[in-house]
């Protein structure tokens, strides 16, 4: 990956750019200016992760790229396909996009296997069998095969999200969203979770994380993105952007949490 | 790996190895002295006050009993017996409730036999649980009791005791080869509940090439069931789409229906019914309000819809946004996200609210006999209307408790079962 100036794209995408969010505005119906013309392009098989202090935007300006949360100006797309209001459109990416809550938002009501067989099944039409296989062959990757039979409710925090990454894994997505994975685990079970975030990425998926882990921003991104007041500040590889930030508030909010 | 967490909202600790042991009752030491005086007479007030309490309740029971076995003339309730079943309905055409008893005992016992043999994934159960004992002597101490106390001929005391011993029986046959079949089978299978409700209503009503029994002729224990069964099976979807309606974008939809539940919350039952006697007929098509009984029976529904829209919405507003959410970002649309995500478990929620409303529903069936309905209490009071039985009020109306009180007793008894089944919060089976 080269080096990457804040703002403009990497030169080395050849391709079109899995995500391209240009000058995203956001006001919530209260009026408050939550996104304020965030820009930001995602090459596959890049992994980028979004930093930056409480309020400034990260996990909204995430939620943009799914349509979790809708935007009133400035433009998105993923995988080329324009982000509207158009629910069909909405549908269609939701397919390829993944997405990793802090909280799992695991379905309780149903065991692991048919947490992870749901979506395939209703949304991309598979049959039982060809779903269940894939489930538990996803479910060995993140480590917990054997779990495929219980509730949600009778795992550990950990156990549960690796159980929704592999969830997402199941539709087979083309870029996936995580939305500060860890920020509700037990410090014990954070490394878990970690460790299958990257494998993922050793594994070539194109991810886009917002956390606080620092460890795994300097390990496993390629670039490190901050945001503060609803717009990004700084886009830089992980050594130039821990090192060596260009802009002062980078440098303030590293000086905050180092 | 990891330690399992006790999950949130539940005492027991539920544990990842299925393995652990049932949590045992620490049974104090000492026989049955020690331990009413321990939970009876442990202070001088307690002792004073279990004292009274015993007197009262001992004096209470003893008038009761005395009442009822050398006081009370229950010839009332035998003669009448076939009234307060199934009112006029002509003898000749009795065999078809006899039929429909008959099948609703084996689609019963059948149910209940499935239910064992497929318990749930994550719990152990036993073919044969205590309750299931239980149960089963309590249906034939009823089969053999009831005929006897009514002073019902031996044939037809046969034919009770023949309906409750299929019922066991076919209980025993599912349980014991229901494993044999897949569970999808199994699924299929409660298609048939609703078939036999239609077929019940076949049955009842007349058709194909069974004479028509005029729904005036309907009666009792019959018309009771029936109204709150059709009630509650009808107003259960419209309760849910009300529910839905009213907590959706469109204004029109919502507003819509937040009308129509505050306006039906607002009127007592009575005043609609007396409403919908004189009204019904103008506002639905022609032969849809074809006579009183359904006119009542449609009342009764849009009542219970509304009030069932407010149990489903406490329900609905019990799951966390991120369910939905969760289930968006796979690309599940709205539709399938609520049927398969969170109607589920918000219906899971109300289950106890919404059984509530059913259990007054039926009691609610009562005010049917003020518009003129023949249902037990409107067949109640033509029989104390009779000359001959002047004043056995007690005995007819003790019968009628009695009887509202086992069916509201079933409700619960299944709401209970049913929400042990779908417990979200998944801890070790203690059956």
């Amino acid at each position: 990956m080269t080096p990457a100036a804040p703002g403009s794209p990497p030169h080395s995408a050849r391709i079109e750019p899995i995500l391209q969010a240009q000058e995203v505005h956001k006001w919530y119906p209260n009026g408050f200016h939550a996104l304020r013309g965030a820009s930001l392009e995602v090459s596959r098989g890049e992994v980028v992760v979004i930093m930056g202090p409480s309020g400034s935007g990260k996990s909204t300006f995430l939620r943009t790229f799914n349509a979790l949360e809708d935007y009133q100006q400035g433009s998105i797309r993923i995988d080329g396909m324009p982000l509207s209001k158009d629910m069909g459109n909405i549908d269609a990416i939701r397919r390829e996009v993944g997405m990793v809550f802090q909280q799992f938002n695991l379905f309780p009501h149903l065991t692991v296997l048919q947490n992870l067989t749901l979506a395939p099944l209703l949304v991309r039409r598979r049959g039982r069998a060809e779903a269940e296989r894939r489930a538990l062959q996803l479910l060995e990757r993140v480590g917990i095969a054997e779990q495929a039979g219980k509730f949600p409710g009778q795992l550990s925090g950990g156990q549960q999200q690796r159980v929704a990454i592999a969830r997402s894994l199941c539709m087979d997505p083309k870029l996936m969203l995580f939305d500060e994975p860890t920020s509700a685990l037990d410090p014990e079970m954070v490394r878990e979770v970690l460790e299958v975030m990257q494998g993922l990425a050793a594994d070539g998926m194109t991810m886009v994380v917002v956390t606080h882990e620092l460890r795994f921003a300097r390990q496993v991104a390629d670039r490190v993105v901050l945001m503060a007041e609803g717009s990004v500040v700084e886009i830089a590889p992980p050594l130039q952007f821990f090192n060596n930030p260009g802009n002062e508030r980078t440098r303030r909010f590293l000086d905050q949490i180092l | 790996m990891n330690p399992p967490l006790p999950s949130s909202g539940s005492p027991l600790p539920s544990s990842g190895s299925p393995s652990l042991p049932p949590p045992t009752r620490i049974r104090p030491p000492g026989g049955v002295v020690d331990r009413l005086r321990r939970e009876l007479f442990s202070t001088p007030a307690d002792g004073m006050l279990s004292l009274a309490l015993i007197s009262v309740i001992s004096t209470g029971l003893f008038s009761l009993l005395r009442w009822g076995f050398v006081k009370a003339e229950w010839a009332v309730v035998q003669v009448n017996s076939t009234l307060f079943a199934v009112g006029r309905y002509p003898s000749a055409e009795q065999w078809r409730l006899w039929l429909l008893t008959t099948l609703l005992a084996a689609a019963t016992g059948i149910t209940w036999g499935l239910l064992r043999a497929f318990p749930r994934p994550d719990r152990s159960s036993r073919p044969w649980p205590r309750n299931d004992f239980i149960a089963v002597a309590v249906l034939l101490l009823l089969a053999l009791w009831t005929p006897w106390a009514l002073g019902l001929k031996l044939l037809i005391a046969a034919r009770w005791l023949g309906i409750a011993t299929l019922l066991i029986a076919l209980r025993w046959l599912a349980g014991r080869f229901g494993p044999q079949l897949s569970r999808k089978r199994v699924g299929w299978l409660a298609l048939a509940w609703p078939l036999l409700y239609l077929l019940g209503m076949v049955l009842i009503n007349g058709g194909l090439w069974m004479a028509t029994v005029p729904s005036a002729r309907w009666g009792g224990l019959l018309l009771t069931l029936l109204e709150a069964s059709f009630a509650i099976l009808i107003c259960f979807p419209l309760g849910v789409l009300l529910a839905l309606g009213r907590r959706s974008e469109l204004p029109l939809l919502r507003w819509g229906s937040v009308l129509y539940i505050e306006f039906i919350r607002g009127a007592p039952l009575i005043t609609l019914l007396f409403l919908g006697q004189n009204i019904l007929g103008f506002l639905l098509p022609g032969g849809m309000a074809p006579d009183r009984v359904w006119r009542a029976a449609w009342v009764l529904t849009f009542f219970a819809a509304a009030y069932l829209a407010e149990a489903v919405r406490s329900g609905l507003a019990a799951i966390p946004k991120g369910q939905l959410e969760a289930a968006r970002a796979l690309g599940l649309t709205t539709p399938q996200a609520l049927q398969h995500v969170v109607l589920p478990q918000a219906l899971r929620i109300a289950l106890p609210v919404m059984v509530g409303q059913f259990i007054s529903l039926l009691q609610d069936t009562t005010l049917l006999s003020l518009i003129g309905l023949m249902e037990l209490l409107g067949t109640a009071r033509t029989v104390m209307a009779n000359p001959d039985f002047l004043g056995h009020y007690g005995e007819v109306y003790l019968t009628l408790a009695v009887l509202f009180w086992c069916c509201c007793a079933a409700l619960g008894l299944g709401s209970r079962a049913l929400e042990r089944r779908l417990d979200p919060s998944h801890t070790p089976s203690r059956s």
